[in-house]
């Protein structure tokens, strides 16, 4: 470091040093979900990058077996009722988190956050469990209601920034103008939260559509999420097929990804 | 007295939500741990200590919950030094670039595990990009057996967990004030002293959660080592939820899981504890 005396020196390799270390971090980080997009269109028939030439016949191969379509279709619809609940619950406890102050305000937060903190594994041990006791086991709702657990805080998470944005002011405003609570709520307030609404029902959908241990546990009989019926094709078989799954799985984050910086910007939401 | 305010009413779908179907689960969870095994059931009704005397008498387990830790504790210590760089270099973009950035973080976060795990497959592959990177390099001669080996295992490991360290630590790393470090360099600090007594000690409230959330979720990752680690080496979630799903032994798998769960308790303290100086500092 003698060069120390002129900044340009000093920085220069080292600079060049970090920006070759962040190349090859994200390099890193997308590498994995490159690939699988690389592999679903090939036309040889391994599983390969690069493919084999290029085709869509695994895309056709995958809509034809129905146990992944089942299993497609079994993870949509839990995951839009996962998310139609989620946020109509998720809003009612942020508008309730509201009136909290202080120390009440962060246990609040922290118990809204909770199933996201512990372990999967553990929630869905114990969930195997109670569905058992209460004779739900094996049955799908049981593992839709496991499935809402799970992606509440994301919903919860997402609503109650955006209803910390709102001033009380307004609320206050509206009331002494002669508003009801149910009129203020729907005029004022949820006009002003929808895209936090929004992208908390995105990321409820899309934390539903992965989920893998709870699904596992709690699966009914007969029926398979998507990544359950995926992880025994690749178990089994491990085709290309798996590729074009799992890029429609991909396809969809980039999406909710999307979404979300139109809705709220992605520096804000995470 | 106040009332009140009745508006609270509207939290009790949501706490009764958690309370049911999470907080009742895992006490009854506690309790089924020192059920007896049963014949017809998944377990007895009578209650017994011998699942846990069976998992602290035999070495077995103690060597599985010790692989379970210590392989958690290595992906820890891997994310932190892969995330520390990202946030860094996150926290000083700005405009279409931190976008970009937030996007390259935010896409592999919200695609799921197994998917993830996946990718690892194909890159891993016997003659996937991986070996034929490095033997076109000249670092291996032969391609290497990577697929259903540990350090595959960790490696996927912390490519899922890497998203949850980053983004706490670039919250942190945004926070600093720009002219603490201009002060400091005026006054004569080098690059590295600013780094040890400013930017690393403020940093550290990411860090912190940044660490817990990843030891904690990775002592407990079950689908990354049932996808990637093979039939030989087991962790201490695969080891559990084969109680639970293939052998039916209902009591013996949850005092697994109690005594996973409170040895990542024990851990977090001591982590707590040996850190409490820095969590100090940064607060002063």
């Amino acid at each position: 470091m003698s060069g120390a005396t002129s900044a340009f020196s000093h920085q220069g390799p080292v600079n060049i040093a970090f920006g070759a270390l962040i190349v090859l971090l994200y390099v890193f980080l997308m590498a994995p979900l490159v690939m699988i997009v690389g592999a679903s269109f090939t036309g040889g028939l391994l599983i390969d990058f690069p493919p084999q030439g290029l085709s869509l016949k695994w895309y056709f191969e995958f809509f034809e077996r129905r146990d992944l379509v089942d299993g497609l279709l079994m993870s949509l619809r839990i995951g839009a009722i996962t998310a139609v609940v989620t946020m109509t619950v998720a809003m009612m406890a942020a508008l309730a988190g509201q009136v909290l102050s202080g120390r009440l305000s962060g246990w609040f937060q922290l118990g809204m956050t909770l199933p996201l903190l512990v372990p999967e594994l553990l929630t869905a041990v114990g969930l195997l469990f109670f569905l058992y006791k209460i004779e739900l086991g094996k049955t799908v709702v049981g593992l839709q209601m496991g499935h809402i657990l799970m992606s509440f805080p994301y919903a919860y998470v997402s609503i109650a920034a955006a209803m910390r944005q709102v001033p009380a002011s307004l609320e206050e405003a509206s009331a002494s103008l002669g508003a009801t609570g149910w009129q203020t709520f729907r005029l004022v307030i949820l006009p002003l939260v929808m895209p936090g609404l929004a992208m908390g029902g995105i990321f409820a959908f899309i934390n539903s559509f992965d989920l893998y241990t709870i699904s596992l546990l709690l699966k009914p009989l007969g029926g398979n999420t998507l990544p359950l019926a995926l992880f025994d094709f690749l178990t089994y078989e491990f085709k290309p097929t798996a590729a074009a799954a799992a890029t429609l799985s991909i396809l969809l984050s980039i999406l909710g990804v999307a979404i979300v910086q139109k809705l709220v910007g992605l520096q804000r939401a995470f | 007295m106040r009332l009140p305010n009745p508006r609270l009413l509207l939290a009790i779908p949501a706490i009764a939500l958690i309370f049911v179907f999470m907080i009742l689960p895992i006490t009854n969870m506690a309790e089924m741990s020192f059920r007896t095994t049963g014949t017809k059931d998944p377990f007895g009704e009578d209650y017994t200590l011998a699942h846990y005397l069976r998992i602290f008498g035999d070495t077995y387990y103690w060597g599985v919950l010790l692989r379970s830790l210590l392989t958690a504790a290595t992906v820890t210590v891997l994310c932190l030094l892969v995330s520390y760089p990202i946030a860094w270099h996150m926290s000083k973009a700005k405009g279409m670039k931190a976008v970009f950035l937030y996007a390259c973080i935010a896409s592999p976060l919200m695609t799921g595990v197994l998917v993830r795990n996946f990718g690892w497959m194909i890159v891993a592959a016997l003659n996937g990009p991986l070996n034929e990177t490095l033997m076109a390099l000249g670092i291996i001669e032969r391609p290497l057996r990577l697929l259903f080996t540990q350090g595959l295992v960790i490696l996927a490991l912390v490519h899922v967990f890497v998203p949850f360290m980053v983004l706490p630590i670039n919250n942190a790393l945004r926070n600093i004030s720009p002219t603490l470090i201009e002060a400091s360099t005026a006054m004569g600090a080098t690059r590295r002293d600013v780094f040890r007594d400013i930017i690393l000690p403020l940093s550290f409230p990411g860090i912190y959660p940044g660490v817990i959330l990843v030891y904690v979720l990775a002592v407990a990752a079950f689908v990354t080592p049932a996808l990637l680690g093979g039939q030989m080496v087991s962790y201490m979630p695969t080891l559990i939820i084969g109680e639970l799903t293939g052998t039916f032994q209902w009591p013996f798998g949850s005092a697994l899981a109690i005594v996973l769960s409170l040895s990542t308790v024990v851990v977090v303290a001591i982590f707590t504890a040996l850190t409490a100086k820095l969590m100090e500092r940064s607060k002063a």
